[in-house]
């Protein structure tokens, strides 16, 4: 097996993990399975796309590359922008369309229905200011060091790849150690015990929103930066998000962390071996085959 | 305790309440507790007990009327925020979260304290209930029946509530347990805690109440002292003549 | 009226009248049982797939070709297509309503991969073509040969409509309305339920691939990008519109939103000038997402549904539930008396 397989899947099931916690988070708290949520990934990077673009046209300085890296300070900047401003783009959605929803007590699966809408909306939208044309935060090239052990990495991989556990972590730790993450775990239980107790539970919907968007842009940012940055990006990422969700366990950060590298590695792995061409299918097995096995998921509990 | 001379601590007036515009559950109820009474609320099923309660507790919508909490009108006060006046409500089913530690659903509800009080509340409430304190980082879920009621009224005890309502708190309970439960709610009350207790299990909450009054329809039929109620064979036939009846109804 | 537009009227309501067959499986499925298909795209991509290698003359570099008769296609593609239909919900009807959503999805994206890919069977990308069309002896009167394709799906649409309308009003279609208008039946029946279910749910696959075979034949040649979410996308708004749970409003939402749709793509046509019509087709496909979102919102019982039938399944409550249970989500907040 060709050692570079590991860091590929390493470096996009951690794609999908952030993405993941996203959907299992929405899920848990909202009750409803997000087809919209691939597009906060789409949003996100573009959103840094175009920040960084306008801040490299105010200053050249911003271009400049930061040590070993392919960007300068334009993109870390951008992103923190693009977090705020795609976590405002969930806030916006769930005004117009969830909130409404939920306002009027709809079935759950009018729900799904509508972030299905929401999503073509989202996306079609983005292909009409962007087109469809994959654009790139920059187009140096970079050389992959040797790691050992026939392991090569960019510099810009090991970053994303140390961010990517930085913010799992923080996440993990916001929601076991902090009023607001026991707050959300109590509303994912029991709604209505959770206003009883005092907890404000709309509150706790836009926090669930800006953090899930706020790390799906930061999935983005990561595509965007070492792949590329196309408007059906976040649709092509959905079925792993959803697969990485249900077998990390609906409702577990950890999980689906740990799913979305298994569904990551697995895909570079069976890419090897079945070609390419059918990296998209792999979410599909995984997902039958955890529907089929466990479908409570790894750390989820059966219902 | 005598509560008679003392303010009233919550009151409705001509509440009306249900789940559907159309089909209200409770149909016009005037009630009034006073501070540090114990008062029972008693009916057939399907009287309106719990929904009176939940209305009161804003997890039911209100239709028309209104409930004060001493002099301020909380009618259109979101539940969450209820409990911020002093208003502290325990369902009867899932009144806790079972996936989470004792101390965490004692730390979610001491939230709305002040900082500097949370731990002293929570180390209190541990005194009052030494079976949580031996075990605070155990997942409520695995908790006994009667240690998840103890659990879900500490809980409701963490603010200092002045009015703390219990919607059934013996459901399920063996009667030994039922009585530690009843006890214990009778001690909470003598520390100046007013309680509105909802109960089916008629001859155990007379015996620790100040007063109840008889829900039948969704309308307060008869109310009166406890100790007069027990023995009275004139509400004994309307309470049970009442079930029968709604039984036949029902089915 | 001239020819060319008779012509053009057959064929647009041809078009019409293959989404109004998949409407009515969409119906089966969601309107009369409550079970949410994401994946139908990929449904009617294995009917189409399917009839298509059974029925294409022998091709060299590709499986199939069987050269069958059409009628031989059209059952092979409602029987594929209903077979895996019956699969995922195997899989997913005993587990939370929104796995199943999930998981047609995953096949709506497994069957657009296999298409692209498995180039021995499907042509891959470039997809198939040759498909034999109904009546093609007739192809040098276009006028008879439309007209003729136009009666073909009249016939299918109908027999299909009063089939389903029996199947509604048959002790099957009782028991189905019975478990999901009442949570309590449901759970009495159990297991059996799940069983329902899944036969509606099947039923619904197989209708869906149906249509498949149906547009494949009418259009003669089938390719991949046929097969998009888009597709999806539009037969929920066609049944939406129309109003669910309602199976003439299946096909009049058919034949209506396929009648926007077409007009729009025209006038995207004739407005944007060509390296700007990408663009502009985007921007369609929002239009579209935001009135459905909009009728979501403001008229989840459809413009043109039976108010009756179809708030019924959008959830009533059970008298026991309502009785003992406090409002939560996912319970509706206007209940119809039936």
């Amino acid at each position: 097996m060709n050692p570079q397989a590991i860091m590929d899947g390493l470096i996009t099931g951690s794609m999908i993990g952030l993405g993941a916690i996203g959907v299992t988070l929405t899920y848990s708290i909202l009750r409803f399975a997000n087809f919209a949520h691939g597009e906060f990934i789409s949003w996100g990077a573009y959103f840094a796309l175009a920040i960084s673009g306008a801040l490299g046209s105010l200053s050249g300085a911003f271009l400049a590359p930061i040590g070993p890296f392919s960007f300068g300070w334009s993109l870390p900047l951008a992103t923190v922008l693009a977090v705020a401003l795609t976590g405002g783009l969930a806030l916006l959605v769930d005004a117009l369309l969830f909130g409404r929803l939920r306002a009027q007590r709809g079935a759950v699966i009018i729900m799904v229905m509508a972030s299905f809408g929401a999503a073509l909306t989202l996306r079609s939208l983005l292909e009409f200011i962007f087109t469809s044309k994959p654009a790139y935060f920059s187009k140096a090239l970079q050389i992959a060091m040797p790691l050992g052990g026939g392991l090569r990495a960019t510099p810009d991989q090991l970053l994303s790849l140390g961010i990517a556990v930085l913010l799992v972590v923080a996440v993990h730790l916001l929601l076991t150690r902090t009023a607001i993450g026991r707050s959300m775990r109590a509303v994912s239980e029991n709604q209505q015990l959770a206003g009883v107790v005092g907890i404000d539970v709309r509150k706790v919907i836009r926090t669930v929103w800006v953090l899930g968007a706020g790390l799906a842009c930061v999935a983005g940012v990561m595509a965007g930066l070492l792949v590329q940055i196309r408007p059906y990006m976040g649709f092509d990422l959905l079925l792993p998000l959803f697969a990485a969700a249900i077998l990390g366990g609906i409702g577990s950060v950890p999980g689906a962390m740990l799913a979305g590298l298994i569904v990551g590695l697995t895909e570079a792995f069976a890419v090897q071996l079945i070609g390419a061409e059918w990296r998209a299918a792999i979410a599909f097995v995984i997902l039958v085959a955890v529907l089929l096995l466990r479908p409570q998921g790894l750390f989820g509990r059966p219902e | 305790m005598t509560a008679t001379g003392q303010p009233v601590a919550l009151s409705t007036k001509a509440l009306v309440a249900g789940y559907e515009r159309d089909l209200p559950i409770v149909r016009g109820v005037d009630f009034s507790i006073r501070s540090g009474e114990l008062v029972i609320v008693l009916g057939p099923n399907g009287a309106g007990k719990s929904t009176f309660v939940k209305a009161v507790a804003g997890l039911v919508p209100i239709h028309s009327g209104a409930t004060f909490l001493g002099d301020r009108d909380i009618t259109s006060v979101p539940a969450h925020e209820k409990i911020r006046h002093g208003l502290a409500f325990v369902p009867q089913t899932e009144n806790i979260f079972a996936t989470l530690s004792i101390n965490d659903n004692l730390l979610l509800a001491a939230n709305i304290l002040p900082k500097e009080k949370r731990s002293r509340r929570i180390a209190d409430l541990y005194a009052m209930f030494p079976d949580l304190a031996s075990r605070p980082s155990l997942r409520a879920g695995q908790l006994s029946g009667g240690q998840r009621q103890m659990l879900a009224v500490a809980r409701a005890l963490i603010v200092e509530p002045s009015v703390l309502i219990l919607d059934e708190p013996s459901a399920g309970l063996s009667p030994k347990i039922v009585s530690e439960v009843f006890s214990k709610l009778k001690a909470i009350n003598e520390t100046g805690v007013t309680i509105i207790l909802v109960e089916q299990n008629v001859k155990a909450a007379l015996a620790i109440a100040d007063r109840a009054v008889i829900l039948v329809e969704g309308l307060l039929r008869h109310e009166g002292p406890a100790a007069t109620l027990a023995d009275d064979p004139i509400v004994a036939e309307l309470y049970l003549g009442a079930r029968h009846q709604s039984k036949a109804v029902a089915s | 009226m001239s020819v060319e537009l008779i012509g053009y009227g057959a064929f647009f309501l041809t078009m019409a009248l293959t989404y109004a067959i998949i409407c009515l499986g969409l119906n089966v499925q969601w309107g009369q049982t409550g079970l949410f298909n994401v994946g139908i795209a990929g449904f009617v991509a294995i009917g189409a797939y399917v009839s298509a290698i059974l029925t294409t003359p022998d091709t060299a570099n590709r499986f199939g070709g069987f050269d069958l008769p059409i009628a031989v296609g059209w059952l092979g593609a409602a029987l594929a297509a209903g077979i895996i239909a019956f699969l995922i919900g195997w899989l997913t009807i005993r587990l939370r309503s929104d796995y199943l959503a999930i998981a047609t999805f995953g096949v709506a994206v497994a069957v657009q991969l296999c298409a692209l890919n498995l180039e021995r069977l499907t042509g891959g990308p470039f997809g198939i073509g040759f498909i034999p069309r109904p009546f093609a002896s007739l192809a040098g009167d276009p006028l008879a040969f439309s007209l003729l394709n136009l009666g073909v799906l009249v016939v299918v649409v109908l027999v299909l409509y009063l089939a389903l309308e029996r199947l509604v009003r048959s002790p099957w279609g009782r028991v189905l309305r019975a478990i999901r208008e009442d949570e309590t039946a449901a759970l009495a029946l159990g297991k059996s339920a799940v069983r329902f279910r899944l036969q509606a749910f099947a039923i619904g696959g197989g209708i869906m691939g149906l249509a498949g075979a149906a547009q494949a034949h009418f259009i003669g040649f089938i390719a991949p990008e046929n097969y998009l979410p888009m597709l999806t996308f539009q037969v929920w708004a066609m049944l939406i519109v129309g109003g669910s749970g309602n199976n003439r409003g299946a096909i009049l939402g058919a034949v209506l939103v396929w009648g926007i749709w077409a007009a729009s793509a025209a006038a995207v046509s004739a407005i944007f000038p060509p390296d700007q019509q990408a663009r502009a087709a985007a921007l369609q496909i929002v239009m579209i997402g935001v009135a459905l979102c909009a009728i979501l919102l403001l008229r989840p019982r459809g413009i043109l549904g039976e108010v009756r039938v179809v708030s019924r399944h959008l959830g009533r409550l059970s008298p026991l539930k309502r009785a003992t249970s406090i409002p939560q989500n996912n319970e509706p907040q206007h209940v119809q008396k039936p």
